[in-house]
This record gives C-alpha cells, sequence and structure tokens, in this order.
C-alpha cells in the first residue's frame, strides 16, 4: 500500500515536470531546426543564429535590456539594502510603515501599475527611454531586494553588532565591517534576481519604452504577435542561456555564504 | 530623541516608492474621472461616464472574462499544484531540494519563452499535432490556438509555481502527528487527507489562489500571443485603450476597477487567513 | 580597599511598563572581580548592558572614574563586553577579529598591532590560532579569543555575561580558574553576571546579589554565604532548612528561640536592621551542609526523628521529622553516630552555619513577580 502510493507520487511529480518543461525543451529543439515552420524535422542548422546576430534591431534592443537590467539592479540593491539596514534601527511602526510601502508595488496588477506610470511620466513630462525603464523596473526589484536582505539581517545574530559597537565602532562602521559584508551574498542573490527580473519585463517595459530605447522582451514580443519564426526560438534560446548563467552565478554566491555560516 | 532621529532615515526610501506608486495611482484614479475629445486628447472636466459604461453588456463581458480568467487559473494550478507541493514535502531531502529548484526555476526563465513554448506545441503545425497526425490518430490537425481553454493553459503554466510554493510552506510546517493520530483512530487515507490535511493546509491554498488570481488579471501578453484576442480580458482592454485606442480615461477607470478587484480578493484572502489562524487555537 | 572605578546611582530601567531596575545604586573598586548574582529575569543583565550603554537608563547617573557616561553610546566607552554566545564576526578570522577594537578606533597599527595580538593569543593561550575562522573553533576556543578581543582595548573594565554559561560543566569548571587568574594577571576590573551560585562563590572578591531589580545584598563571597541579610540571599546561596521560629529572649549577637518543642540559642547578625527582639517572629536559615547527626543528647541541639537516609557517594543525605517538620542534613565526613530511620537524634550545627533573618510579607522564599523580564 504505501510503496504503491509512493510510486504513484514519483510518476505524478515526473509527468508534472515534463509537462513543466517539455514546451522549454521544445523552443530549444526547434531553434536548431532548418525548416523555417515547425510542420517538419529538416536537420540541424545554426542559421538562426546567424541571422539573429546580424539583425541590428535585436541587437539594439539587447543593449538596452543590459543597460536597464545592470543599472536597474545596481539601483534597487542600492536602495533595498538600504531600507532593509534602515529597518534594523527604527521604531516598530516605521518598519511596519517601510514593509507597507515595500509590499505596494507587489499588489498592484502590472498593467495598472504600467499605464500609471505612463500617465505620471507623462504628466511629467520625463522623455521616454532608459530613465522610465530604470525607475520603472526598480519598483518592482526594490521590494525583492528589501525583502531577501531583511530575511539575512534576522538571522545575524544581534550580539554580533552589538560586539561591534561596543569594541569602539561607531554606527557607520559597523555598517560597513560588519553588517554589509555579513549580507553581502543575499545582496548578489537578490540582485542578480532583479537583473533576471528587469531582463524579462514585458508588460511595464511596453509603457515605457521610448522610441530609441525597446528592450529585448517588448521587441520579442512584437515579433511573437507577427508569427512563428525559429529565429524566435533561437533568440529565447540564447535568452535562456543567459539566465542560466544568472542563476549559476546566484548558486555559487549563495553556496559560498553557506559555507561560512555553517557553525 | 535617538529613535526620532533613526526613523527620519527611512523617510527618503518611503517617499521614494511612494512618490513612484502612489501619485501615479492618484493620477490614473483622477484621470479616471476625466473625459477626452476626438483626438485622444484630455478634457479637464469631471465625469462619471467612464464608469457608467463599465455596465456596458460589452464590458461587462470583458470584466466576466477576466474574472472566470482568473479563477478557473486559481482552481486548476490547485488541483495540479497541490498533489506536486504535498508529494515534494514528503521526499528524502536530496530528492526533495531537487524537486524545489525544478518548480522553482521556471521563476527565473523568460516569460515571453514559456508562452511562446505553447505556441511551437499546440499549433496547427506544432508539435502535438504532427504527433497525432504523425501517429494517425487524428487526420487532420487540432485547432488548439486562440481559444479561452488556451490562454487557461498559458496563464495556469505561468503562475502555478506561485501557488505549489504557497502550498508546499503550508504542507511543510503541517505536523504529521496529526496524520498518525487521525490513522490510529482509525480513519483511512482518503479521510484523513479531506479532513485533516486539507483543513490545516487551507492558509497555504487561500495564499496561494490569492498569489494566482491577481497576476491573472492582468497578464495580457498571454490572451495576445495564445488567445489571439480573440476572447478580450482587462488587461487586453486597458492596454488596447491606452496605447491604440487613445482613450486614456477610459483605460484608467479600467485599471482602478481592476485594482479593486485586487484589493478586495486580499481582503477576502486577510479576513479568512485570520480566521484560520483564531481556528487553529480555539 | 582600592578606590571606586564606577559609581552607579540611583538606577532605573523600564521595558515598557516593566520596572526592570529599581534605584540600583553601588560602587565598583579599581582591580575588583564583581559577580552580580541572581536568578533569569532578575535584572543582572540589563544592568550589565546599562554599564557597556547597550541599553539606555531611564533615571539616575553612572560615572566611569569620576565622569558621567551616561547616554553616551558603546563606543565612546571605555568598557569592553564578552557576550553569552561569544559574538565572535563570523566573517572575520581570529587575528581579525582580536583587531577590529584598535582598527575601528585607529588607536594602533602595523606591527604595534601585530605584537598586540600575539600578547594577547598567548595570554588567552591560543598563540597560533591567528588564521582560524570563528566556525573553527570549540565552545571553549570561542570565550579565550572573545575575552582576547576585548582585552586588547585595555579597556576600563571588562563585561562578561554569563560567559561560560554555553559549556560543559568540566570545561566551565576549567574555565573559572583560568578566568579568575586572567583577572588577576591582568589586573583589570572584571563585572561578571552569572545565576550560578558555585561561580559566584568560586571567582570574585564581591557578589551582588540581585533580585527583582533590586540589589538584595552586596559584600565578599564569605559574608554573603555566612550572614545573608535577607530570606531571599538566605535561600537563593547555599542549601538551608528555613524555619519559623518565636524570639523568646534577645540577646548580645545571639537570641534564644523556640522551635516546635525546642529551645535554642542563634547568632543575630545584621543586629541594626534585625534587632532580635523578644516576642517577635522571624527566620531561622541553617545551612544543610553545616548540621550534625548526633546519636545522643547535645547540648543547643534539636530533637528529631530519622526518616530517610541516602547515600550519594561524597555526601549522606538524612532526613529529620522535627515536630512534624522535615529537616534535611548533608554530611560530607562519615558520622559515629549510626542511625537507622526510626531513630531518635539531636541535630547541632556550627555556629556561622545557622543565622536569625527578618521574617517578610512574602510567604514564598523563591516567588518571583510575574512580568520579569531578563
Amino acid at each position: 500500500m504505501r510503496s504503491r502510493t509512493k510510486g504513484f507520487g514519483t510518476f505524478y511529480l515526473s509527468l508534472f515536470f515534463v509537462v513543466l518543461y517539455f514546451p522549454v525543451l521544445s523552443v530549444i529543439l526547434y531553434s536548431f531546426n532548418s525548416s523555417p515552420s515547425t510542420a517538419k524535422w529538416a536537420g540541424f542548422t545554426l542559421d538562426w543564429y546567424r541571422e539573429l546576430f546580424s539583425d541590428g534591431v535585436i541587437g539594439q534592443s539587447f543593449k538596452t535590456s543590459i543597460q536597464v537590467a545592470l543599472l536597474t539592479s545596481v539601483l534597487s540593491a542600492v536602495l533595498g539594502t538600504a531600507a532593509a539596514i534602515i529597518s534594523l534601527s527604527v521604531s516598530k511602526r516605521v518598519e511596519k510603515t517601510i514593509q507597507g510601502v515595500m509590499i505596494l508595488p507587489l499588489l498592484v496588477p502590472e498593467v495598472a501599475l504600467g499605464i500609471s506610470l505612463l500617465i505620471f511620466f507623462t504628466a511629467l513630462g520625463l522623455p521616454f527611454g532608459h530613465l522610465t525603464l530604470v525607475l520603472s523596473h526598480s519598483l518592482f526589484c526594490v521590494p525583492y531586494i528589501y525583502i531577501m536582505v531583511q530575511l539575512r539581517l534576522k538571522e545575524i545574530d544581534k550580539s554580533v553588532i552589538e560586539a561591534a559597537r561596543d569594541l569602539g565602532a561607531t554606527r557607520g562602521q559597523t555598517i560597513r565591517t560588519i553588517i554589509i559584508p555579513l549580507v553581502m551574498p543575499s545582496i548578489i542573490t537578490a540582485s542578480l534576481l532583479a537583473l533576471a527580473m528587469s531582463l524579462d519585463d514585458v508588460v511595464i517595459s511596453s509603457y515605457m519604452s521610448g522610441p530609441r530605447s525597446t528592450t529585448l522582451p517588448v521587441h520579442i514580443f512584437s515579433m511573437m504577435r507577427v508569427g512563428v519564426t525559429p529565429k524566435i526560438n533561437a533568440l529565447c534560446t540564447l535568452i535562456l542561456v543567459g539566465t542560466f548563467f544568472i542563476v549559476g552565478l546566484g548558486q555559487l554566491a549563495g553556496k559560498k555564504n553557506r559555507i561560512k555560516e555553517e557553525f | 530623541m535617538k529613535t526620532l532621529r533613526r526613523n527620519m532615515l527611512a523617510i527618503p526610501i518611503i517617499v521614494w516608492i511612494g512618490l513612484l506608486v502612489g501619485t501615479p495611482l492618484i493620477f490614473v484614479f483622477v484621470l479616471s474621472f476625466l473625459s477626452r475629445d476626438n483626438l485622444g486628447n484630455i478634457v479637464v472636466a469631471f465625469t462619471l461616464d467612464n464608469y457608467k459604461r463599465i455596465f456596458d453588456p460589452i464590458y461587462i463581458r470583458v470584466f466576466f472574462n477576466s474574472f472566470l480568467l482568473a479563477t478557473l487559473t486559481g482552481l486548476v494550478t490547485l488541483l495540479i499544484g497541490y498533489p506536486v507541493a504535498y508529494i515534494t514535502s514528503g521526499l528524502n531531502p536530496k530528492r526533495r531540494a531537487v524537486s524545489i529548484a525544478l518548480i522553482m526555476l521556471p521563476f527565473w526563465l523568460s516569460s515571453l519563452l514559456r508562452t511562446y513554448g505553447w505556441i511551437i506545441l499546440l499549433g496547427n503545425t506544432g508539435i502535438i499535432n504532427n504527433i497525432l497526425v504523425g501517429l494517425n490518430i487524428i487526420e487532420k490537425p487540432l485547432n488548439m490556438m486562440y481559444k479561452f481553454g488556451t490562454t487557461l493553459v498559458g496563464t495556469a503554466y505561468m503562475l502555478i509555481p506561485f501557488m505549489i510554493i504557497a502550498i508546499f510552506n503550508s504542507v511543510d510546517k503541517l505536523d504529521r502527528s496529526y496524520l498518525e493520530a487521525s490513522y490510529d483512530l482509525g480513519a483511512g487515507r482518503l479521510k484523513t487527507f479531506f479532513n485533516i490535511t486539507i483543513p490545516l493546509t487551507l492558509p497555504g491554498i487561500f495564499g496561494g489562489f490569492t498569489l494566482v488570481f491577481i497576476p491573472a488579471l492582468g497578464l495580457f501578453f498571454i490572451s495576445d500571443l495564445l488567445g489571439g484576442g480573440k476572447t478580450i480580458f482587462l488587461g487586453n482592454l486597458i492596454n488596447t485603450q491606452v496605447t491604440k485606442g487613445r482613450n486614456r480615461p477610459l483605460g484608467a477607470a479600467f485599471s482602478i476597477l481592476m485594482i479593486v478587484l485586487v484589493l478586495v480578493v486580499l481582503f477576502i484572502y486577510s479576513r479568512a487567513a485570520k480566521r484560520e489562524e483564531g481556528g487553529l487555537f480555539q | 580597599m582600592g578606590k571606586s572605578l564606577l559609581s552607579l546611582t540611583g538606577i532605573n530601567k523600564y521595558y515598557d511598563k516593566n520596572h526592570i531596575l529599581k534605584d540600583v545604586s553601588f560602587e565598583v573598586i579599581d582591580g575588583e572581580f564583581l559577580t552580580f548574582l541572581g536568578p533569569s529575569g532578575c535584572g543582572k543583565t540589563t544592568l550589565l548592558r546599562c554599564i557597556a550603554g547597550l541599553e539606555e537608563i531611564d533615571s539616575g547617573d553612572i560615572l566611569l572614574k569620576g565622569q558621567s557616561i551616561k547616554g553616551l553610546s558603546p563606543n565612546k566607552r571605555n568598557v569592553n563586553t564578552v557576550f553569552q554566545n561569544y559574538s565572535l564576526f563570523p566573517h572575520l578570522n581570529v587575528y581579525d577579529n582580536i583587531a577590529y577594537g584598535p582598527r575601528v578606533k585607529k588607536s594602533m597599527a602595523g606591527d604595534e598591532l601585530k605584537t598586540k595580538i600575539t600578547d594577547m593569543l598567548e595570554l588567552v593561550q591560543m598563540s597560533g590560532y591567528e588564521e582560524r575562522m570563528p566556525n573553527q573553533l570549540s565552545g571553549g576556543e570561542k570565550q579565550r579569543i572573545a575575552i582576547a578581543r576585548a582585552l586588547i582595548n585595555e579597556p576600563d573594565i571588562l563585561l562578561l555575561d554569563e560567559p561560560l554559561g554555553a559549556l560543559d560543566l568540566k570545561l566551565r569548571k576549567h574555565m573559572q580558574r583560568e578566568l579568575a587568574h586572567l583577572q588577576e594577571k591582568t589586573g583589570t576590573t572584571f563585572i561578571y553576571v552569572t545565576h550560578d551560585q558555585d561561580e559566584a562563590l568560586n571567582m570574585s572578591h564581591r557578589i551582588a546579589v540581585i533580585e527583582k531589580g533590586r540589589i538584595q545584598q552586596l559584600g565578599s563571597p564569605r559574608e554573603i554565604y555566612n550572614n545573608p541579610r535577607n530570606l531571599f540571599v538566605a535561600s537563593f546561596i547555599g542549601d538551608r532548612n528555613i524555619r519559623k521560629v518565636k524570639i523568646l529572649e534577645g540577646g548580645e549577637g545571639f537570641a534564644k528561640v523556640e522551635l516546635g518543642s525546642n529551645i535554642i540559642d542563634i547568632r543575630c547578625v545584621h543586629e541594626a536592621q534585625h534587632p532580635c527582639k523578644s516576642g517577635d517572629t522571624a527566620i531561622l536559615a541553617i545551612h544543610t551542609d553545616k548540621m550534625q547527626v548526633s546519636c545522643h543528647e547535645m547540648p543547643n541541639s534539636i530533637k528529631g526523628i530519622v526518616t530517610s537516609i541516602h547515600f550519594a557517594g561524597s555526601q549522606t543525605r538524612i532526613d529529620v521529622d522535627v515536630d512534624g517538620e522535615d529537616m534535611i542534613v548533608i554530611e560530607y565526613l562519615k558520622n559515629e553516630c549510626e542511625c537507622k530511620v526510626g531513630d531518635p537524634v539531636y541535630l547541632v550545627w556550627e555556629e556561622t552555619g545557622a543565622v536569625l533573618l527578618p521574617l517578610e510579607d512574602s510567604e514564598d522564599p523563591r516567588g518571583f513577580e510575574e512580568g520579569d523580564a531578563v
């Protein structure tokens, strides 16, 4: 009886993961198909990748995406970490306020947030482009960094911070020499997550992109609406590889952290 | 005194996010009471027209579609995701870590990529049709794209990790001795599952449902790509009103409606969560 | 006695509505080993943290070398703390942990710092551990590094917050001796917090017994042990038989009291507070280990009947029924009186082992107020 349910569990789980990853794997597979249609497999080719690299528009939007994502993750890391560290020393009520404000961007549906920012920035007369993209992306990245850094801060023994003060460190020195180094792995992981989220965002970016600064996902979205082409498959595959690279870096940072923490 | 000075440090952070989220929302709120002229320019005159138009049968239909999609997405992800979370929580540590990693990984993958995968699978010349025709199970390709169901599949696929994680956290906290007590008292596996496990993991179910329901209302690119714009949802409507229809006030009114809907869901969730908590200790 | 180094006057501290420290005043003498001893929740750790500057006081003043340090943040006070869980910086190795204080204060650098750290490691017998990370150290080793890290700053006072609490019994005994030795060697004033009476009695020059936010008694270990000032101190330190007695006749340092059917002479200490007046009810406290069972009637003894005898290795515990109430006698040496259960016996005691205490309102000698936070 027990082993039968266990067998069923393994079967169900395996089936679920197959379905979960099948669409993704299909995209990768068909990026190497020499036929432009998914109707048949016509042999292996790298033509689509070649075509991709010669596409100037994609190159441009890729550059925009990377620039925006890097700026966003740095800005968000600074803001999110600062907010988390400040939360340590404020009163309970102010801490609750910070938490509430942080949750806000995550609660408003993306479409609503996107168009409200569109209307707001239009009214302010801000030029749409890198600036608006970074500002809007930071809105949904800062909360994640804040949450992740705060979780790590809560794990730090409070008396370690007290010990630093006791040994003569000022508040600033304590933050620089003790708190930041201890939460660094979390900051790195969270920044990488922010990087990935910024690189992936379609909805908000579609309102924030300027005439000459379209992000890659917005461009891909418009390509997909036109129709299926293996070029999209190739592009998606490359993005996937890039993402795995980022995830790998994040795992590495996490692992290093864990080794240090094992007492 | 000291705390007061430290509290001041929080002001820039609160202002930063408050300014970037709060003010735009106020703008949208104000805009939803304005109208536009024929050229799409905003006319500054108070009107409730935008809200009245919501009750236009066409828009009621849109509203209903969105609500249906979000609710069904919640149910589908719950039915498929619950066993995944439950089974994962019972695995040995090594397999469990692998399973959790596999559940979490899609968070990192491009959402467009994941949606596009379904186009490749479900299209008329897509992989599933190719296989079915190739095996002579069907003669003509099935028409699976551009339907309500296609959007549902895409949305559920996109959001199921949220549901699983929420339930997993709840199932994992479940004290297994309750289950043993139930077996000990003579209840069968099924009875125990429905009488003990499900009620005790209700907070996770509510949480997961909320986490899935809210984004399901607004993911317009999925219905654009998989639904082909045949069924119109709130997200698509807002998007077209703002970008193509040049009727921003109406788009704003629908955004406010969407936010209100989210608030209602959150309110119900917090009430339910509170009651559950109280229930456990009473 | 040396000169006063630290002086606390009228310290009060509240956590919300809980009154944690109540009008605490005392002096710390330069070079002494002072221990705050009390049950958990009595306020001893809070008091230590107030001296360190980790808690703010609500009223009163703290003078270090005659200068008020009230309101100064911890980094501006020349006192250092050894925390209960050591609190070594997990991301720094032993060398950098010890160098932390001099570096942030920029008080030492280069070769001077290096030499000093070598000296410090030698002092705590941890030479050669410079490169180790905290997670590679045992509890006792962490403890020594934490002490070195504090002492390198040459603090006026070293504050130790139950530093041996996390160690096992054997290591704790060893570290007790080492700490006392270290204090002697460096001449640094130590303020030590513990709930363990043995630790306090073993190491300290003076002990402050604290309960419910007040100092109940401050004195040398011998004084505290032999001449408790009140019922709390008597019952917290050492094991005593505690009885209510009636004073029949007050005298010069002695009083004649009535315990059931026995009439005995008992020492009166602290006469100023407790005049041992005839007719008063008082509390008699006798150390269980300063009593002896005798088979023959003795002068100034208590008559009773043996109800049980427990042999426990180095000691024997004998329960004696005295007029319906149990008295416990702990004997370490073999007694010539070979009594059996049911035998009538006579209890005698060393003169310093028994004391008369004032009767207090509280009936339960160990009753703690609710809401006392640690």
